[in-house]
């Protein structure tokens, strides 16, 4: 038999594991730089910058859904990248000095990379950021509405003052395109409704029964489907290659820490730290006046009725502390489910992502999916919840201008007709 | 006028806004221009043809562009072959089972013969991915002699696929012999038939590659989200975590130091904890408690929000001490895109999409318009926060009775208190009248 299994790894073995590891992660990075560029790097050959600069950018940047963003410059790019660490908190002082014309810094570069790497799924999200959608999808949740839209946009607001009939105007054009976008919604399912009936059965596989816009579309058009496949196809090569990796990383990061011990030791004494963004503060600013005033209309409301609840009951038996104990320990334990739920991100428990649509008969076997009817009674009372927000605070604006006018004499204040 | 910050501040979170309105609209006319099209009648494949051939069982057609099969075609092929063979006799037993079947046949094959017959000429004239001048279905459909309401699988496959040109030919030979028994073989040219999705969308079926890489790629998923751990993923883990703590160590800063994406992510969490509370508030405000025991329930939690938003607000004050503290650099111009959403980065994603049933068209409208308008009124709601704070102070501000600060107090009560959609009057009793 002999033996299979060494202790010990053959040397040329282990000068094999090292290429071959920065081979298959090569493979499954987007812009896939050349192993070379890699070996390069570590040596600080400014040859290996751009090549790096770029595939930082692919990485950090979320690669917008619709249509390829306009390719920036390098110079762009790199202080994108810049912009991007500092913001996650880059350690490395050194990455932030590099020249923006991406001469130099393949070392601080890589070092940056393999920093993306250790911290999380990078290659796994990047993977399912670009990953092939053959199906129609749709979100379940809010939590890209509730993300900030995609490039980033250099501000370029005449600042000057503006009246405030510029800012109704613009109210209304929003309130326009709202009611465009619902239009087009409806029309394009519609569209969707009719496409899934039109093919049903089509599908090789049986749980999802009908073709969807994309397979349609690549029967419809062989050439798009021909390019359809060639992407399909590399993705999977690039799956391949991140099974693999995982199985050879090891070698990697040892790696690493050798590239890092080249250089040269960073000065203690920070002089320069990452400033958060002042539309961070802002945001920041806006939720400490809502707490605070949320913990003074707690107070106001709690203070009247504790003081009328005292009144009526007095001094009570000791049946009497025994539920109090029953009730503090409910009272307490509903209120960390409660804490739970913005904490731990404890709305993992409702549904969140893309699902694929699937048309079906109704009264279908459960178990294979979420029902869309569920989703729309969780979206129902999601809706009332916002109503309800919204209408409070419009009530609350009401009752302050109304305050503010009605110190006046002579005006006679009316309000325009209700819903 | 407003004044300078206040009104680049409040345009720029309209224009914010509106392009997230616009680029919602820009994502969803891409894919009715796609929906459309392919619910009106599909046209033929752009390359021109040479001339259609004669009766596919006459000849041998070599494709007029050269591809010569591959082994894989070949292979591809023999499963072909089997499939149309399986298909013969699933289709015998189907004729047998039933007599009346052969005259609906005929009659479906109105419908579907001009595709038969099409498609026979179709792979027998070209297979360079364009179309016969008359013969018009798309790659994918497939020959049935079962009526188009009997879903099953009793269909002749004939799968064109669109990947491998060279294949055709060779089908087009196996095809005939199948055919001949049941199809009426036709040798004349016929009239352009149309395709349309509606009349024959169940022809339809994905060529070979395409779902081989299909389901390739499910496979590579599932795989790739299972296996989060194993031997060598825990030495790759603590390497990993070696390897970032150095990084940080010689980096001279102190590791408690907030990142913006961590102080970011902190105080949405803690905005989500605020409207937690308020709706749990107003919830217990509007119950309405029978008995003494529920009235102490009620208030004991009411106590119980104060304290938890008291933390909150701690929570914040020491984020905003610490933003304070670090900010010694000028930041760079831009926005920067959000980190991933929580949504996305979740390992849920990792896997093939899970999927969403729905079980009729107004089903689907229903659940589409309830997520435009959950999303139209968060937008609101902050755009109204957002407003609060600037346009109220501007009110209280100003004094001065003059027409300048009625007029915007009738604006921001438009803005404010009606969504920009109604608004009042305001009627001055002293005015003299001239």
């Amino acid at each position: 038999m002999g033996r299979r299994r060494r202790r010990r790894v053959d040397p040329a073995d282990a000068a094999r594991a090292l290429p071959e590891a920065i081979a298959v992660l090569t493979r499954t990075l987007p812009t896939g730089p050349s192993p070379e560029t890699f070996r390069r790097a570590k040596f600080d050959r400014p040859e290996a910058a751009p090549a790096l600069w770029r595939l930082l950018f692919c990485v950090l940047s979320p690669m917008p859904a619709d249509g390829a963003s306009p390719s920036l410059a390098l110079e762009a790019q790199a202080r994108s990248v810049k912009a991007a660490l500092r913001f996650q908190g880059y350690p490395r002082r050194a990455l932030a000095q590099l020249p923006d014309d991406g001469s130099q810094g393949g070392r601080e570069l890589l070092l940056a990379l393999a920093w993306l790497l250790a911290r999380g799924p990078t290659l796994e999200q990047l993977l399912a950021q670009s990953r092939v959608r053959l199906g129609d999808e749709m979100p379940v949740c809010e939590c890209e509405s509730l993300a900030s839209p995609g490039p980033a946009v250099p501000s370029v607001e005449a600042d000057g003052c503006v009246d405030i009939r510029h800012l109704q105007w613009l109210m209304g054009k929003l309130r326009f395109r709202w009611r465009k976008l619902m239009a087009s919604q409806q029309e394009q399912c519609a569209l969707l409704g009719k496409i899934h009936s039109y093919t049903r059965g089509c599908h090789s596989d049986r749980s999802l029964g009908h073709l969807s816009v994309t397979e349609t579309e690549l029967l419809r058009d062989p050439e798009g489907g021909q390019q359809l496949l060639q992407r399909l196809e590399r993705e999977n090569v690039r799956l391949e290659a991140a099974l693999e990796w995982r199985r050879r990383e090891l070698v990697f990061w040892q790696w690493m820490d050798t590239v890092l011990g080249a250089c040269p030791p960073e000065a203690s004494q920070p002089t320069f730290l990452p400033k958060i963004p002042a539309q961070g503060a802002a945001e920041l600013e806006l939720v400490v006046r809502e707490l605070q005033a949320l913990q003074e209309e707690l107070q106001g409301v709690a203070e009247t009725r504790w003081a009328a609840w005292e009144a009526r009951v007095g001094g009570h038996g000791p049946e009497w502390s025994a539920s109090r104990r029953a009730l503090q320990e409910a009272v307490r334990q509903d209120l960390v489910a409660l804490q739970w739920a913005w904490e731990r991100g404890g709305g993992l428990a409702q549904p969140h992502g893309p699902h694929r649509l699937v048309r079906t008969e109704a009264g279908a076997p459960e178990g294979r999916g979420l029902q869309a009817t569920e989703v729309i009674e969780v979206l129902r009372s999601r809706e009332a919840c916002l109503e309800v927000v919204l209408g409070q605070l419009q009530g609350q604006c009401r009752q302050e201008l109304a305050r503010l006018v009605g110190t006046l004499p002579g005006l006679i204040w009316i309000p325009p007709p209700g819903r | 006028m407003l004044p300078a910050d206040c009104s680049s501040r409040l345009v720029a979170e309209l224009r914010d806004a509106l392009d997230s309105c616009a680029q919602r609209q820009r994502q969803l006319e891409r894919s009715l221009r796609i929906s459309r099209r392919l619910l009106r009648a599909w046209e033929p494949a752009k390359t021109p043809v040479p001339e259609p051939t004669p009766g596919p069982e006459t000849d041998e057609e070599v494709p007029s562009s050269a591809c010569s099969p591959s082994p894989q075609d070949l292979k591809e092929l023999e499963l072909l072959t089997q499939v149309l063979e399986k298909a013969v006799r699933v289709r015998k037993g189907i004729s047998k089972a039933g007599g009346d079947k052969a005259p609906t046949v005929k009659s479906e094959s109105t419908a579907t013969s001009p595709a038969t017959r099409a498609s026979t000429r179709l792979r027998a004239s070209d297979w360079t991915g364009s179309h016969a001048s008359e013969t018009k279905p798309p790659r994918g459909i497939r020959q049935t002699r079962v009526p188009a309401k009997d879903l099953s699988e009793h269909r002749l496959v004939s799968v064109e696929d669109p990947a491998c040109i060279g294949r055709g030919a060779r089908a087009a030979k196996l095809e005939p012999s199948r055919r001949s028994q049941e199809t009426v073989p036709l040798a004349a040219p016929q009239a352009r038939e149309v395709f349309t999705l509606k009349d024959k969308g169940i022809l339809l079926q994905l060529p070979v590659a395409f779902r081989k890489a299909a389901s390739q790629n499910s496979r590579l998923w599932a795989q790739l989200s299972s296996t989060h751990t194993s031997d060598s993923g825990d030495a790759a883990t603590t390497a990993k975590n070696h390897f970032l703590q150095k990084m940080q160590t010689t980096s001279g800063w102190p590791s408690s130091r907030l990142s913006p994406a961590e102080v970011e992510a902190e105080v949405g969490r803690l905005q989500k904890a605020c409207s937690l509370l308020r709706l749990r508030m107003g919830e217990e405000l509007t119950a309405d408690p029978k008995d003494w025991m529920q009235e102490y329930r009620c208030l004991l939690t009411l106590e119980g929000l104060q304290a938890l938003a008291g933390q909150c607000l701690h929570r914040l004050q020491e984020l905003r001490t610490a933003v304070v503290e670090q900010q010694l650099e000028p930041w760079p111009e831009g926005r920067l895109p959000r980190a991933s959403s929580p949504c996305g980065g979740g390992a849920d994603t990792i896997r093939s999409p899970p999927l969403l049933l729905y079980s009729s068209t107004q089903e689907l409208q229903t659940l589409a318009a309830l997520r435009l308008r959950v999303a139209m009124l968060n937008q609101q709601i902050h755009l109204e926060k957002v407003l609060m704070a600037e346009l109220l102070p501007l009110v209280r501000e100003q004094e001065p009775l003059g027409p300048p600060w009625l007029a915007l107090c009738r604006a921001v009560h438009s803005l404010l208190c009606e969504g920009g959609e109604r608004f009042l009057t305001i009627l001055r009793e002293d005015e003299p009248a001239d």
